[in-house]
């Protein structure tokens, strides 16, 4: 009886294991003839050996069916400000670029990648880069620069190294603007390659489909699920998937989602029944009701509520990657975009969102709730900003943010708590509303208050 | 009576094949005037002339077939405006040729401005078929549905940039250096 046991699992073990080499044989020898050129032909036969996860990604895609292959998306003119200077493959007179921009994709998803430039993930990257203080943060400071004046407690830093946190860190998520060295490649070291979702490219498209559908699947399901945008949008200061985690959305996601929802309905008609409750897409992007699947993930946003203080947002659409393709410029981009039709045209959108599911009456009072606690929040900034801006005026504050004890405390106020506080009212988190928001905001207030109250009575910045 | 009815009859004949003659002296005027020889004869073309030589449009291709510069850079959506841009552009382009310094201008930067000198329905007036047999094949018809059904408002060269003038970049580095590339 033993021996048959032993035989049997020795069975199994070796049927298992044949069948993962017999995937990776089977790609490599790979042949295709169907509506590709000849050359698509020889970069697929060819990428199945030297890269044959990335064609197995292309070949379970929406694309491969459709005849899309490798050179519809990475060929290029050989004038183009993307293409790698040698011919690939060599000889060929073919040019290809390892960057595939928004512009490639828009090609044939022209409609999404306009509504995607007129969304906040348009501005990811490039307002990065715009803004002082982020730059001073990530290759100053967080790259261990030489001090500012005798105030900092840092030590000299070594040039070479000062990339480092922006490269492994800020990009992946935000992007950068990619430059390219003689040869056509992304300088190494400088944040690249990434997932960033405002990636600025030589051809001056901004933008990154990828971030959501990554590569070479494009997988549309990828997409739609929360964990999808929660690669991002986590952590102490938009803990957006814990945010969900924590609502009761979140909660009949992860008991039933994987297991019963129908995730590959076509786009416009994904709606319910397909789930049972909404994913991050369904709320800020898909075809609900009588609203129209959109890629500008701000449509339907009434604040702001990543900002120091909560404004509406009456911005319109964003510019920022108008203004890059134009101009070639990197711009702070419109913090309120929004939609164009004003904040509540835009509420009013999510709110027939949530009606497809819960009552008029369910609907309106959640959003008084979540309102007055955005509000509430306000209060709290408007009087640590005042104090703010009385001590800068006295000069009791130190230039280097990152060593003075308000000026860190005001920081968490807005960047940490106040978003959780903010975040989770609108999402329907109360942990975060409150344990992790307004809990620890009138903490942070009451010790900016005491701060404040020594500097302005010693006129000094204690030690 | 009968003279004059004589003479009526002479007068629109004559009249009729002066005018031809005019017309035909016109339309051969435009056709000679439509080439890359004529468009070359300034020397500021010489780069985006050599460029098009070398692409598919301007008769690299299996069958030596060729596009000429008013097929894309004149509208063809009816004759009265193919008439009237063709004069504006011959005045135009014809002053500052003569007047103006057109060695100056940046052509890199001018590139990303094509949708202005380029006519979708030059494009159509040859791709004509697209609309209609691009649903048997899958590769056309998906790229090209979104612009038929009018759910985008982009024109052709908005997409297909580089169409007309292969490596147009390097014929124009070539001829005015690097001075009048912005990027």
């Amino acid at each position: 009886m033993l021996k048959k046991i032993v035989l049997a699992l020795t069975c199994l073990v070796a049927f298992s294991f044949a069948e993962s080499v017999g995937n990776v044989n089977l790609t490599k020898v790979m042949k295709v003839d169907r509506s590709l050129s000849p050359l698509a032909k020889k970069c697929v036969e060819c990428h199945a050996e030297k890269t044959p996860g990335i064609v197995n990604d292309w070949k379970s895609s929406r694309h491969a069916h459709a005849g899309v292959s490798c050179m519809d998306c990475h060929a290029v003119p050989a004038d183009s400000p993307m293409a790698i200077k040698k011919e690939h493959p060599k000889d060929s007179g073919n040019h290809v670029s390892i960057l595939v921009s928004p512009k490639t994709c828009g090609k044939c998803h022209a409609k999404e990648v306009k509504e995607f430039e007129q969304s906040g993930h348009a501005r990811g990257g490039v307002q990065m880069f715009a803004k002082k203080g982020m730059v001073e943060l990530m290759y100053h400071y967080e790259g261990n620069g030489k001090p500012y004046e005798n105030d900092a407690p840092f030590h000299a830093g070594d040039e070479n190294l000062k990339d480092a946190p922006s490269a492994t860190g800020c990009i992946q998520c935000h992007g950068l603007e990619i430059k390219l060295d003689k040869e056509g490649y992304p300088i190494p070291g400088k944040g690249w390659p990434n997932y960033g979702i405002g990636n600025a490219y030589p051809d001056g498209s901004v933008g990154s489909c990828k971030s959501c559908h990554s590569s070479h699947t494009f997988d549309m399901v990828e997409a739609r699920k929360p964990s999808a945008c929660a690669s991002c949008h986590l952590g102490p200061d938009h803990p957006n998937i814990e945010i969900y985690n924590n609502s009761m959305h979140g909660k009949i996601y992860n008991a039933e989602g994987e297991k019963k929802w129908k995730w590959d309905s076509a786009p416009d008609t994904w709606d319910v029944p397909d789930y049972r409750a909404p994913t991050c897409a369904t709320c800020h992007m898909s075809g609900i009701g009588d609203l129209n699947t959109t890629h500008n993930v701000s449509l339907r946003l009434k604040w702001n509520l990543w900002a120091p203080h909560s404004n509406l947002r009456t911005g319109g659409y964003e510019t920022a990657a108008d203004v890059y393709a134009k101009e070639g410029k990197v711009t702070v981009g419109v913090p309120l975009a929004g939609n164009p039709a004003g904040p509540e045209a835009a509420r009013g959108e999510m709110k027939q969102v949530c009606k497809s599911c819960h009552s008029t009456k369910a609907t309106e009072s959640f959003f008084i709730s979540a309102d007055q606690h955005v509000m509430l929040y306000n209060t709290y900034h408007t009087e640590a900003k005042k104090m703010l801006d009385d001590l800068k005026a006295k000069k009791l504050l130190k230039k280097d943010e990152w060593s003075d004890a308000f000026q860190k405390v005001y920081y968490h106020l807005w960047h940490h708590e106040g978003r959780r506080m903010r975040m989770g009212a609108v999402m329907g988190a109360p942990d975060y509303a409150h344990w992790h928001g307004v809990f620890e905001v009138q903490q942070d207030i009451k010790e900016l208050r005491n701060i404040y109250n020594a500097r302005i009575k010693s006129g000094k910045i204690e030690e | 009576m009968r003279k004059t009815k004589l003479f009526t009859f002479i007068i629109l004949v004559i009249g009729g094949i002066v005018g031809l003659v005019f017309a035909l002296g016109i339309a051969q005027f435009f056709y000679v005037t439509g080439g890359e020889k004529f468009c070359t004869m300034c020397h500021v073309m010489e780069p985006m002339g050599n460029a098009y030589k070398d692409d598919v449009h301007g008769g690299n291709n299996k069958v030596g077939f060729k596009a000429e510069c008013v097929s894309c850079h004149l509208p063809h959506d009816n004759i009265a405006h193919y008439v009237y841009q063709k004069s504006v552009n011959g005045i135009v382009e014809g002053t500052l040729t003569l007047f103006g310094n057109p060695e100056k201008y940046d052509w890199q930067a001018r590139r990303k401005e094509a949708k202005r000198y380029v006519y979708d329905d030059g494009c159509l007036h040859c791709h004509t078929d697209l609309k209609k047999i691009s649903s048997d094949n899958m590769k056309s018809f998906l790229p090209h549905r979104d612009y038929f059904a009018k759910n985008i408002n982009k024109t052709c060269v908005e997409c297909h940039e580089h169409v007309g003038h292969k490596n147009l970049g390097f014929h124009l580095k070539a001829k005015f250096g690097d001075l009048n590339i912005t990027k």
